[in-house]
């Protein structure tokens, strides 16, 4: 008789025993899944969040005077190229999202009813993928050519409908269409304009130049600014890196906090189970005495006979992967929806979990049966068929 | 066929030893059916078991066909087991999950044994029980089908230990004759029993006390 049948029609005699280390598998499955989904949505909201807030690193040209740059329109500048040379560079990877700026104060702007005001403009370069490190959603601020996003204090002075007027270096006057109006509360721009890089540097006369990269710095072992700076000034000497610490702490004790509770509680999980698990089949073994001591005595293998609880072990594991993974899934989405408000709809399956999942549980449920399943071989037949 | 060389077992406990059996020697031909007879606790069930391979003694040879089933490897004394011992013991030991049929087909490897277990059943009588589970039939027809799984691989040697004791009358004599049949037909029987009555069928009879061949 093959043992697969065999070992099927014993699963489905002790019931409550399989169902038990089914459930074990089935909960150590779902919290894992739903930790790591968790994790993963986590970061996802975290990379919006930041992309609220801005990215952390801010690259200048070295003696930059940070006063005089958010005063007055006297900061050097550097060509815009820097910016692919640095995504080019095999040696820069303690530093991601690299986004060109062009940003200066505008001191005349005449709204729609005729008024002047000062106020801020940044032109955006799209953001530069890394060559050589793994492609990430770019996390810039994505201003189409010939568009421009307006501050929520601008906005207010410009009827709906209207285009955004500029009168450029040049004397002329440029319009752009209003691709979106801010929500109050965005730090600078809410007095300001965000451009297309290229349609700012056309506009103020300054093609090619920008006078900062914003960069978002990688969490490393021996500090994110060391490792930056050094990087950039092995490229760029000209150049310096600031950190916005608030910002790079935030990220940084969200992605910890997650992976402490991960790798608590997933371990905690996993073992609490495996021992639940590893105690049902030595009862199995128990209630199977009879039996084993019957398969000895018609000279069935030692091997035979662990291979019946170790194949057991193996379908409970792989079924109860598979239904941990989609109750994980359901409570990720659950709970998701409750902690992460930005990405509450982008909880998706991750589908090369499942993929480890079905490989790692199943191994992991027979190694809990292991010990059982070499008890088995040692059960004595001729004290068990000898009982009156 | 079956040369029992000076056996010697002895089972240790809490410090007392107990000496089951006691340098045991005797020969079994092919064809010969043997009753071991003898008080409880006189070692004929460990006897048995040693034949069987199950017991591995302190001392002495089980030769069968010349040769040492406890010199043989694990894989072996599997073998050997699997190939030419049938046993049946007092309790019927059917897998509860199993249905008749999937009882008797548990020992079967070559499918030629499996093809025979329908003829099994009907000269047995019991054909429509064929997929019925162990909780729904009688201690008699266990009984039945525990023997057809210890005969249906045509083995040399049937080991029976106490198979009738928990029968009826009826049952016993049912048992006995399906006993007889497979000795006619040229089996080795040796059959433990402290049941004259059963006993009567054998053609020899060796009898333990203490351990030892008297």
């Amino acid at each position: 008789m093959h043992s697969f049948r065999l070992v099927v029609k014993e699963l489905l005699y002790r019931k409550v025993n399989s169902l038990v280390i089914l459930l074990t598998v089935i909960a150590a499955s779902m919290v894992s899944v739903a930790m790591i989904t968790l994790s993963k949505a986590s970061e996802n909201e975290t990379r919006k969040i930041m992309r609220e807030q801005g990215l952390n690193l801010y690259i200048f040209p070295k003696g930059t005077n940070l006063i005089d740059f958010y005063s007055v329109n006297n900061t050097s500048t550097f060509p815009e190229k820097y910016v692919d040379t640095l995504a080019g560079s095999k040696t820069f990877d303690a530093v991601r999202h690299l986004t060109g700026i062009l940003q200066l104060k505008y001191p005349e702007w005449t709204d729609p009813n005729g008024s002047l005001h000062q106020i801020v403009v940044v032109g955006y370069k799209d953001e530069v993928m890394q060559r050589f490190l793994p492609k990430q959603e770019t996390m810039g601020f994505d201003v189409a050519r010939g568009t421009v996003h307006v501050g929520a204090l601008l906005a207010k002075n410009i009827p709906e409908g209207e285009t955004f007027k500029i009168t450029g270096q040049d004397g002329v006057l440029h319009e752009f269409i209003i691709a979106k109006r801010l929500e109050e509360g965005k730090g600078m721009i809410d007095q300001g304009v965000a451009f297309y890089l290229g349609d700012l540097q056309l506009l103020l006369g300054m093609e090619g130049r920008i006078n900062k990269i914003e960069a978002l710095g990688c969490v490393c072992h021996d500090g994110r600014i060391k490792n930056a700076r050094n990087q950039v000034d092995a490229i760029f000497p000209d150049l310096e890196v600031t950190e916005i610490s608030n910002i790079a702490d935030a990220r940084e004790n969200q992605r910890l906090m997650m992976n402490k509770y991960g790798s608590f509680i997933i371990p905690f999980v996993i073992l609490t189970s495996l021992l639940i698990s590893g105690l049902m089949f030595y009862a199995n073994v128990s209630a199977r005495r009879n039996e084993i001591g019957l398969m000895k005595a018609i000279g069935k293998s030692n091997l035979y006979i662990s291979s019946m609880i170790l194949l057991k072990a193996f379908i409970l594991g792989l079924l109860g992967s598979i239904a941990g993974f989609f109750a994980g899934m359901l409570v990720a989405g659950y709970f998701g929806k409750e902690i992460f408000k930005f990405t509450a709809s982008d909880i998706q399956p991750l589908w090369n979990i499942f993929g480890y999942g079905i490989i790692i549980f199943p191994v992991l449920w027979m190694l809990s049966s292991w010990i059982p399943a070499l008890l088995a071989t040692q059960v004595d037949a001729a004290q068990i068929l000898s009982q009156e | 066929m079956l040369n029992i060389n000076h056996i010697t077992k002895t089972y240790r406990k809490g410090g007392k030893s107990f000496t089951a059996l006691d340098d045991v020697t005797f020969k079994a031909e092919k064809g010969d059916y043997i009753a071991i007879v003898g008080p409880s606790g006189s070692g004929k069930s460990t006897l048995l078991h040693t034949i069987g391979g199950l017991i591995h003694p302190e001392s002495g040879q089980i030769l069968y066909k010349d040769r040492d089933i406890y010199s043989l490897n694990s894989h072996g004394a599997d073998l050997y087991r699997r190939e030419n011992v049938g046993f049946v013991f007092q309790q019927f030991h059917l897998v509860p999950y199993l249905s008749v049929y999937e009882n008797i087909k548990l020992v079967c490897i070559q499918p030629a044994c499996t093809q025979h277990i329908e003829s099994y059943l009907e000269k047995c009588s019991i054909t429509p029980l064929r997929n019925k589970y162990p909780a729904e039939l009688s201690v008699g027809e266990k009984q039945r089908i525990a023997f057809i799984r210890a005969i249906i691989t045509k083995p040399d040697i049937l080991l029976a230990d106490e198979p009738t004791g928990n029968l009826d009358p009826l049952n016993s004599s049912i048992i006995m004759s399906l006993i007889a049949d497979f000795h006619k037909e040229g089996g080795t029987v040796l059959l433990v029993s402290h049941d004259q009555g059963t006993a009567k069928y054998a053609g020899r009879y060796i009898t333990l006390q203490g351990g030892k061949l008297v």
